[in-house]
Order: C-alpha cells, then structure tokens, then sequence
C-alpha cells in the first residue's frame, strides 16, 4: 500500500537530515508500529508516507514514495490523497478547526460525496464507537487532552479510508480509552485496513502490530517481527518501558535511619476539598495527607479531577469549598508565588512555559523569581541532575521533547520547593528516555523532595510510586502503599 | 472561562436566521454607524443591538464582552481628548493647580463628541459582529461564503482567524498559569499586564506559529479546498428572515431620508 524507497529529506534552513536512505514497505491489511527516541524522525516518516512532505514541504527531497503503487508526486495534492489516506497528527488541539465536537466530524465527512443519509449513520456509528455521544455539543477546545484526541481519531475513523496514519493518537489516554482505540483499531484491521501507527505504548498494541521499526536520528535502526525484535535487549528497552527496579532505591533519609520515622505532620494536607467548574463538580469533598518524602503516583481516567486537585497545590485554583494547606500555611491566605516555594509544578506540556533565548535563562528565571540572583552554581547542578549541562547554550525549542520534559524538571528542581509536582512526564518519549526521567525523580526524592506524579502509566505506579492514589469522579476510590520491587 | 467569540450551543431566535440576513445585518447596521455621526442614533442603535442580544437568549454571552468594550472606549475616548482638541474647553485633564504642566490636555467639546461618536461605532460593530459569530456555527459561516462566491483563500483565513481566537484565549491561561508556578509575579494592572507580555507571548505566539502548520494541514486533508460538499442542512429564507429584511429595509430607508434631510 505504502513503500518508501531510499528517502532522505532534509527540512528547510536545516543541515541535518531528518531522514536518511530509509526504505520500507507498508502492506496491505499490515499494522506496522513504529517507535524511537524522540527526534529519531517518527513525525517525518508520518508526513512523508502520507505524501505531505512532497506536497506542502519545502526542503531537501530524495527517493520515492508510492501509495496503492501511485508515486505520491503524481496524486493531485493533499485532497487527492486524503481519499486514500487518513491521518492523524500528534498535537490533538492543532486538529480542532471548529466549535462543537459534532461539527469537527462533520467537516470531514462533508466533503467526501457521500449521500446525507451515509454521513449521519457513519456520524452516529463513531460517535458510539468513540464514545463521544456526551461530548457531541461541547466545544472542542474545552474538553481534555485524552478527550481532544477522541475527537481527532474520531474525525479521521469516521471517513472510512483504506491506510490509516497515526502519530501517537493514545498519547493523552487514560488505559480504558486506550483500550477502547485499540480494540476499534483491531476491527479495522480484520477488514482489510493498512495501519502505520507511532507510539510507545507497545504492550498496549502488541495483539495487533505485525512489525515493529524502530528509529535513531532519522534512520531504520531495526525492523520486524515483535517476537524476534524484541529478543535485542537494548531495542526492548527502547519499545518496552522498563520501570523494574526504580523503587527499590531507598531514600536517602530512609537508608540513614535504621528504623525509618516517618514525620507526623503532613506537608500538603487537603481537607473536604470541593472545587467547581461552573455547573461541573470536578473535586467533590476530598481529603488526602502527603507526607514528606513521598512518592505518589495520582492515577484515573480523563477527566476524574487529577490535574484539578494539584492545582490547588499551588494556589493555581482556590477551593470552592474546604481548604488545602501546604506546610500547615493555608493556600487561601498564600500567594502562588509563595507556594511556589514550597510546591513546584511541571505542567504536562513543557513548550507553555519557555519562552528565553537559551536553556541557562530558562532555568534563571524561575530562581530570580523567588529572589535568588546569582544562582550559577544552583543552575549547574539542576542541569546537571538531569543530564543537559551540554545544552545550556542551546534555544530550548531546539531540544527534542524528551530533553525539554527534562528541562522543564529541571526549571523547578532549581527553585529547590520541598514537593514536586508532575503531570504526565513522560508522555511522548521512548521507553529509555521515560526511565531516565524517572531515575531523575527517585533521585530527587533521595535528596529529600516529595513527588506527586499524575500518570496513565500503570507501569509507573506500579513499579516507581511508594503509594498509589486513584481518582474517579473527583474522589479518591482507593489509596494503597506499595512495596519495594 | 466564556470563550470570546466562539459559537454558543443554544436555540434562539438569532440562530435560527439564515446566515445571509445576519450578514446583511451587520452589513446594514455597521454601514449606517460607519455614515452617522448622530450621537442619539448611535446611542439608539448599541441599545437595539443589546435588547436583540437579550431577546435572542444571548444577552449574556454579549454584555459579558461588554465590560472589555467599555474599557477599551475609555482609552479611545481618552486618545481623542488628547490628539484632537476643538471647540470649548471644558475643563483640564491636568488641573490648573498643578505645578508646572498644570493646565495642559484640556477636555473640549469637539474632541468628547467625537470620542464618543468613535466609541458607539466602535460598540456597534464589535456587538453586531459578535451577535452573528455566536449564534452561526463557522461552517456554516464558511458554506454562506463560498455561496456568496468569496475566494477560498479568504474564506479559509476568516476560519483559522476566527479559530484562533479561542484557542489563544485558553492557551495564554495555561502559559500565564505555568509562568505563575514558576514564582512569576509580574503585578496587577497595566504594569503587571505588561511585564508579563514576554514570559506569556513568546510561548503563545511560538506555540500558536508550530500549530498553524498543523491546522492548515487539516484544512486541506479535510477537502474545504475540492469545492464539493454534501449540504447537510440546507439554509432556507424562512418568514423571520423575511420580516428580519424588512425591518433592515426600513430602517435603512428611513435613516438615508432623514440623512439627506439632514435630520441625522
């Protein structure tokens, strides 16, 4: 269906090849994964697979691509090829054109040829399927990022094309969603569809994936079968996250004491915490006490209130109704400039809080913010402690997102605040980029902080958290400690 | 968060006209402020505009936009009280016992009348336009434009522009809300809203350049460029409109007699 054939590109007012020589062949009925580091050139692949490097591109080109044996140069363009090929991006919120979810989907449909009766049982079919029935008059910008990637599959199942392109379309979802795309992925398959996906959610895949490729800066490292692949130990770790081990690292201030004291008082302490959203109830009198020096995994579906309940951990929200206090200080009475002394929060995507011209200022401005002004030292050893003393120079865009989730940590580990927070840190990187960050974070709380981890990962709560929280609904169902691996 | 101008999910009077006539309606109502400098006419037509707001269930969605409108008609009035002084001075913006520059910037009844003319067109424009973003969704805003036979191109600049107008909205919260956990307190009021110009644009804008590849990529995929399209629900003129064109006519004529009367 799809064959690429000695491709190397090269993106414009760049050097470096984003692909190089890359050859390979996409058959029909065949779901092939594709995996790597990020910056390896998965994305790249994407577009020119799906004929919009030849199309929409500038930039250094060589090789051919051919889809259903049409070299894609001589399809009329994108609308051309979008009758053949249905892809999705990795960046949901870019795809949203329009004001309700139901309009998002039918703006694809519309323009198909498709009688009108067809358009609204193929509309009523995905918005079950997808399970988007609820969220039919809801704006797309304001739902969730797990809900915003729905919409975008949705929009681009429902059109019913034979080769389906998806750059990591379960990045945001919770494990039921997840589940729910790769069983109507399994469908699709068993009728006949091609389907070139990249994730790195593997073992979520593996009943469906015929082969997997995995690629390192912009070249096939390897290629084939799962089974016989992931036999390289080193290529398993890149496709399979290997969390095992993380937790059996002891604190630093556990292995010193012989019989580990666990302090009385709480460092973040929520009680009867409700929080509204207009109309919508996302934290309905909830009470939880972290102490510190814990590792907490907070894990629930889409939309259960995690990312609602840290919030308040830094006066980004005040309650509705209750209180949280942070070090025995009440948030109501506290700046979040204060607070952000005392709880420091990596927001899931790192790119909202960069904005200076090198990785140095980055990290500078947050300590110049809490009054500290000649902090070399301080920004060395943040830098340092997650691995990118070699970037200090560099524009942190420049940085793949593996290293800019680093930087982000390392923007908030500078400032020193006793309690870290993290929303989803290592969505969007490889199995040994995902490990490295949460080496980082061990090694953090050895040193002492505290840290409070939203995840889909199951892995990660399972392997990497001392205590696992889980949330539905805005409560907490279940609150469990773990034992050392 | 209300979104600003983002289509609003509800079933009223004003969502249910024919796309045309709301654009004949901001047509007609933004030509005759753009022509009038009649401050009552003027003052009569913001007033029309928000009992149609209210009467077409949006009068919230409107009056909430409200707020910023008159704020930004204080600075307009204010620039033309400082750059266009004529007629009788009313007072001094900066009082004649003030030392030194006591007794400059003086208020004159030229420059207020025309702040405020400038000022009620400004509302009127704003709100019509409003009124009808609201209450059309953007594809059928895009369908009503490529009926009324305007190049894709331009068609497909007012989409993206009109979709980016939430989407920067919720994302400068985010950026705002990420710098604000980092310890940045840049201040209230304009000092504060310009310190944090560089820690929140650069992101926004930075973020909002790598999307637009994106979202024009959708754009094309999606087919808005084929031309061809299966009208899902087809626009009929319906007697409201009509009634609706009617009153449009006769305001119109009215107001054009009374103008070459000079009346307004």
């Amino acid at each position: 269906m799809i064959e690429l054939e000695n491709v190397s590109y090269t993106y414009p007012h760049t050097v470096q090849t984003a692909l190089h020589d890359l050859s390979f062949s996409l058959p029909q009925g065949k779901c092939i994964l594709v995996t790597g580091p990020s910056g390896a050139g998965k994305t790249t692949l994407c577009l020119a697979a799906a004929g919009i490097l030849h199309h929409e591109y500038g930039g250094k080109k060589e090789g051919t691509v051919t889809v259903e044996g049409k070299n894609v140069a001589s399809y009329a363009g994108l609308s051309d090829l979008a009758q053949k090929i249905g892809i999705v991006f990795d960046d949901p919120e870019a795809q949203m054109i329009f004001t309700t979810v139901e309009e998002e989907i039918l703006s694809a449909l519309e323009h198909r040829g498709l009688e009108a009766s067809v358009i609204e049982d193929r509309l009523a079919s995905i918005m079950q399927v997808t399970h988007l029935s609820e969220l039919r008059n809801r704006s797309p910008h304001k739902l969730s990022g797990g809900q915003k990637q729905r919409v975008a599959l949705a929009a681009t199942l429902v059109l019913g094309n034979d080769i389906l392109i998806l750059d990591e379309p379960t990045s945001e979802l919770d494990e039921h969603a997840t589940g729910r795309i790769v069983s109507i992925l399994n469908t699709l398959k068993a009728q006949g569809k091609t389907i070139l996906l990249i994730e790195h959610k593997f073992s979520h895949f593996k009943e469906i994936v015929d082969t997997i490729v995995v690629m390192e800066n912009g070249k096939i490292r390897a290629a084939g079968i799962p089974a016989e692949l992931l036999k390289d130990e080193r290529l398993r770790k890149i496709v399979i996250p290997d969390f095992s081990g993380i937790r059996a690292l002891k604190p630093v201030y556990k292995s010193s004491s012989p019989a580990p004291v666990i302090p009385v008082d709480p460092l973040i302490s929520v009680q009867d915490l409700s929080y509204s959203y207009g109309d919508i109830n996302a934290i309905n009198g909830l009470n939880l006490a972290i102490r510190p020096g814990e590792f907490i995994a907070i894990v629930g579906e889409n939309g259960s209130g995690k990312t609602t309940l840290v919030k308040h951990f830094n006066g980004l929200l005040t309650p509705t109704e209750g209180n949280v206090y942070i070090a025995g200080k009440n948030t109501r009475q506290c700046t979040i400039t204060n607070l952000a002394r005392d709880v420091g929060l990596v927001f899931q995507n790192p790119d909202h809080m960069f904005f200076a011209d090198t990785v140095r200022e980055e990290v500078e401005f947050g300590l110049k913010n809490i009054g500290i002004h000649n902090g070399d030292s301080v920004i060395e050893k943040a830098l340092e402690e997650v691995g990118l003393s070699h970037t200090k120079d560099l524009y942190p865009r420049w940085l793949s997102r593996g290293e800019r989730q680093r930087l982000a940590i390392a923007c908030v580990i500078a400032m020193k605040p006793p309690a870290i927070v993290l929303d989803e840190p290592t969505t969007g990187l490889d199995g040994n980029e995902a490990r490295l960050v949460m080496e980082i974070l061990k090694t953090l709380q050895q040193t002492g902080h505290t840290i409070i981890l939203i995840t889909h990962n199951r892995e990660i709560a399972q392997y990497c958290a001392d205590r696992v929280i889980m949330m539905e609904k805005g409560r907490i169902i279940s609150d469990s400690a773990r034992g050392a691996c | 968060m209300a979104e600003i101008l983002a289509y609003v999910y509800k079933d009223g009077f004003f969502h249910r006209l024919h796309p045309v006539t709301k654009i004949l309606f901001i047509l007609i109502v933004g030509l005759m402020s753009i022509l009038s400098t009649n401050l009552g006419f003027l003052a009569l037509l913001v007033l029309s505009i928000l009992i149609i707001s209210c009467y077409a269930n949006l009068g919230s969605e409107v009056l909430h936009q409200f707020r910023l409108i008159v704020i930004m008609s204080m600075i307009l009035i204010g620039i033309t009280i400082i750059t266009m002084p004529s007629g009788e001075i009313l007072g001094y913006l900066i009082p004649n016992g003030f030392p030194v520059i006591g007794g400059s910037l003086p208020v004159t009844t030229g420059a207020v009348e025309f702040g405020l003319v400038l000022t009620l067109r400004f509302m009127i424009l704003i709100c019509a336009f409003q009124l009808f973003v609201i209450s059309t969704q953007p594809r059928d805003i895009v369908h009503t434009m490529e009926r009324l036979k305007i190049p894709v191109d331009y068609t497909l600049m007012f989409l993206v522009a009109l979709r980016f107008i939430p989407t920067l909205q919720i994302e400068g919260t985010r950026i705002h809300e990420a710098q604000l956990a980092r310890g940045y307190n840049p201040g209230t009021g304009l000092i504060g809203k310009l310190r944090s110009v560089a820690p929140v644009v650069i992101p926004l804008v930075s973020n909002a350049l790598s999307r637009a590849t994106v979202l024009g990529l959708t754009i094309d995929i999606r087919g808005y460029r084929t031309g061809k399209r299966t009208r899902l629900r087809e626009f009929i003129f319906h007697a409201r409109d009509f009634c609706v064109l009617l009153v449009l006519a006769t305001i119109s004529c009215t107001y054009t007699f009374l103008a070459l009367e000079h009346i307004l």
